[in-house]
């Protein structure tokens, strides 16, 4: 048996389903491989997507994907073992900007979307290598089946292994990644409004940064679904070595600290989760993004933007496989051959779309946001600072000299090194 | 008999015990976010049923009774080998007991393929364990039942079958000839599934080998299916607590470690 | 499960859907890289208590709670550890993602 398809996506994920979801509603065939069992089962993220993307792509998604909680209120922290600084943002115009969701759900709805467009998706199906001809890709190989597609994309999520093994990506380093860890845990909708003060469909997106990853870098997140909360961090494996406690006790340090176990009290643990997730932009892609049979795209290819603050990978591996279908459908039409030169399309089409311009923007914030002091002593430093600030107890306390008595081993040199690389690169 | 016929029915069911939850205040089971999949212990049996079909030729059909969804666990087992796949799904199947699933199951084979030869099961199911419904199966067809298979070498020509079973707690293996058709169900330790093929799932969606069927087409009699056919009642259910762990650690040599931990279960109570 | 208080990594994964495959999709290339390994990475950083050590420097992995994030891989400084994706859809089924 052998059925020869336009277009095999390794991979249902935002970037290969968004793929699949166009090819098909053009009419070619397509066939999406996912070793999960179902689409999402595998996926794991930290919580938000921004929605830009979806408003063209998908605009009926506002009444039909599984939106937890529209975003309304932006918190960053910065925290120690018995202190915390947060700066909190809330406007009343934020108008479906971005949404807390389940991965594993939203993906579900992607795949129900190409499926209805009519690609073919299959399940439980890990695949193990590209099946290269003449220095073409011609199909994919999983255990002892062959199938075979006019162009294949990859879009097998970070740990590529299908490109590694087809020899078309080096091995991750662990400077190019990081580790999430998440607990997902149910409190109820009323108890998330009260203790996160919004309403019924508002939620709260919340990076924290210092004692939450043992001031390693890295950083702890909260966003706040309908009826429960998502919990974790996410630990630089560059910096891996600097950790003095196992990830999984650490992401427990973090629930169990003061400010953050009263938010859980009574909660329910229904998931604990864990996932690689790109670190370094453009730097850790592939050598090239396509080539003669195959093209690349979502966190395989290295797309997603990590401003330290702004994490934002769903968007891109949206936007990525779209871009892919409309460079394959481009080609199609055209008759075409998929090698390396007309694939390039790919490419253009990429620099052309916010990915490339955005990723290409950021494309020094690793530079940045490997500074172990941003996570360290600026951390420190803030909650000092301002303690002794406010400690009022009748001895003269002005800014600069309280500055002068907490900034530890920071010097106004390191500051203004460090708050210019941030400044440059994010 | 010309031909084996060999039907495999399998449970679309809740992955494992610990990600459901009793809800306090209903006592019902907290379904939400539990993905259904096929029962672990079907696996071995459609296992079972392949290899027999390898050694003796024949055809393979799984049967699940199951919401729409369940057609995903059929394709796979089409993607073990498995030939055809048949769902029956329909409101009026909702709510059913074992009684009543069993009915729905050994009537809707009987309409479907009058002519089988082997029925083979799961030893039982991860999510209710009550491993009733080879048994209740068997009752409504009127054939016999062996449980704890582990092997069945059918004779086509003369319609017997002999097989293996294996009696864990007696450490036995014995040997039956039956004349078939007869229904068995497979020792869970026996059997290990064989991979999904891809091009077997993508034959399976691409061709439609998965048939559903409502009560439309199988006219199963509406008073012993579903809620109506179902006499279970589930009077109670409590939540039972798990003991603390006692957490003691030894450290040393690991002869010792053995001498301290057999005293120390003996003291516990938990062997004797 | 309360959450105000220290829960065992174990109990913790419980918590999740799984489909344990009894082949395991983790395999330690070397035993003996491990016993020269001084830094041990692998105890640190996986998630889900995957590695723990064994006598004489060794390390001992099991798979069944492993959440397939494949960090071990890419922190083994001496590629002594095969990961691989579990076959035919066995493994951790996450629901919440």
């Amino acid at each position: 048996m052998s059925i020869k398809f336009d277009a095999i996506i390794v991979g249902a994920g935002p970037a290969g389903l968004t793929a699949a979801q166009r090819l098909a509603s053009k009419g070619l065939k397509v066939l999406v491989v996912e070793r999960g069992r179902k689409p999402g089962s595998k996926n794991v993220y930290g919580g938000r997507i921004y929605a830009h993307v979806l408003d063209k792509l998908y605009p009926e998604y506002v009444k039909e994907a599984p939106v937890e909680r529209w975003v309304r209120k932006e918190r960053i922290s910065f925290l120690t073992e018995d202190s915390g600084t947060t700066i909190e943002f809330e406007t009343n115009n934020v108008e479906h900007k971005s949404f807390t969701a389940s991965l594993s759900d939203f993906t579900e709805w992607l795949g129900k979307k190409a499926e209805a467009a009519g690609a073919v998706i299959i399940s439980e199906s890990p695949v193990d290598s590209l099946v290269v001809k003449e220095g073409t890709v011609v199909g994919i190989r999983s255990g002892n089946d062959e199938v075979y597609g006019d162009v294949v994309i990859s879009a097998e999520g970070i740990n590529r292994l299908v490109l590694e093994r087809s020899g078309l990506a080096p091995k991750l380093e662990p400077q190019m990644v990081g580790v999430g860890v998440k607990e997902v845990i149910k409190l109820g909708r009323k108890v998330i409004n009260d203790r996160f003060n919004v309403d019924d469909d508002e939620g709260v997106a919340w990076a924290i940064a210092g004692f939450s990853t043992h001031y390693v870098p890295g950083g702890a997140f909260i966003y706040t679904n309908k009826d429960e909360i998502t919990l974790g961090l996410v630990i630089y494996l560059g910096h891996g070595s600097k950790v003095d406690v196992p990830v999984y006790d650490m992401v427990e340090e973090f629930r169990l600290h003061p400010f953050i176990n009263r938010l859980i009290k009574d909660g329910q643990l229904l998931e604990y989760s864990g996932h690689l997730t790109p670190i370094m932009g453009l730097n850790a892609s592939p050598p090239s993004l396509y080539g003669n049979g195959y093209l690349v795209v979502g966190d395989a290819a290295g797309f997603l933007l990590h401003g330290g603050i702004i994490i934002r990978g769903v968007d891109f591996a949206i936007e990525s496989g779209r871009v892919a279908a409309d460079a394959i459908i481009k080609i199609h039409e055209e008759g075409g051959k998929y090698d390396g030169s007309s694939l390039s399309l790919y490419g253009n089409m990429l620099e052309e779309s916010f990915v490339m311009k955005e990723l290409r923007a950021f494309r020094n914030a690793h530079r940045a946001l490997d500074e172990p002091r941003l996570y360290n002593d600026y951390a420190k430093f803030i909650n000092a600072f301002l303690k002794r600030y406010f400690d009022v107890d009748g001895t003269p306390r002005k800014i600069f000299s309280t500055f002068k008595e907490t900034k530890g081993n920071l010097t106004i040199l390191d500051m203004m090194r460090d708050m210019t690389k941030v400044v440059t690169n994010l | 008999m010309d031909e084996l016929t060999i039907v495999v029915p399998v449970k679309a069911a809740v992955p494992n015990i610990t990600a459901v939850r009793l809800d306090p205040n209903t006592h019902n089971l907290v379904r939400e976010g539990v993905p259904l999949m096929i029962n672990p212990y079907d696996r071995n049996a459609v296992e079972l049923a392949l290899r027999i079909k390898d050694r003796f030729g024949g055809k393979v059909i799984t049967i699940s009774m199951a919401p729409p969804n369940g057609k995903d666990f059929l394709e796979s087992t089409i993607g073990m080998g498995v030939d055809e796949g048949i769902l029956i799904t329909d409101r009026v199947f909702a709510g059913a007991d074992t009684l009543a699933t069993s009915h729905a199951i050994a009537k809707s084979i009987a309409k479907l393929y009058p002519n089988f030869s082997l029925i083979i099961m799961g030893e039982e199911t991860t999510d209710s364990t009550t491993a009733h419904m080879p048994a209740q199966v068997a009752s409504w067809l009127e054939i016999p039942f062996v449980y704890y298979a582990t092997d069945a070498e059918p004779n086509i020509k003369d319609g017997t079958v002999k097989i293996t079973r294996y009696l864990e707690d007696e450490g036995l293996l014995e040997e039956f000839i039956y004349n078939m058709p007869i229904i068995m169900s497979v020792y869970r330790n026996s059997n290990p599934p064989r991979d999904i093929s891809l091009n077997r799932k993508i034959m399976a969606k691409v061709n439609g080998l998965v048939k559903v069927l409502t009560n439309k087409e199988l006219g199963l009699n509406p008073d012993c299916v579903g809620l109506k056919g179902s006499p279970t009642i589930v009077a109670k259910i409590e939540d039972a607590k798990p003991l603390p762990r006692k957490k003691q650690i030894f450290q040393g040599d690991p002869k010792e470690g053995a001498k301290w931990l057999l005293e120390n279960l003996v003291k516990e109570g938990v062997i004797r | 499960m309360s959450m105000e208080r220290k829960i065992p990594i174990e109990e913790r994964l419980n918590s999740n859907a799984w489909d344990v495959d009894e082949r395991p999709h983790i395999r330690i290339k070397d035993p003996d890289q491990c016993r020269k390994c001084d830094s041990k990475p692998c105890l640190y950083l996986c998630p889900a208590r995957c590695y723990t050590p064994g006598s004489n420097g060794t390390v001992l992995f099991s798979h069944e709670g492993c959440v397939e994030c494949g960090t071990c891989r890419v922190v083994c400084p001496n590629d002594a550890i095969e990961w691989n994706y579990p076959r035919s859809g066995y493994g951790v089924q996450f629901r919440f993602g």
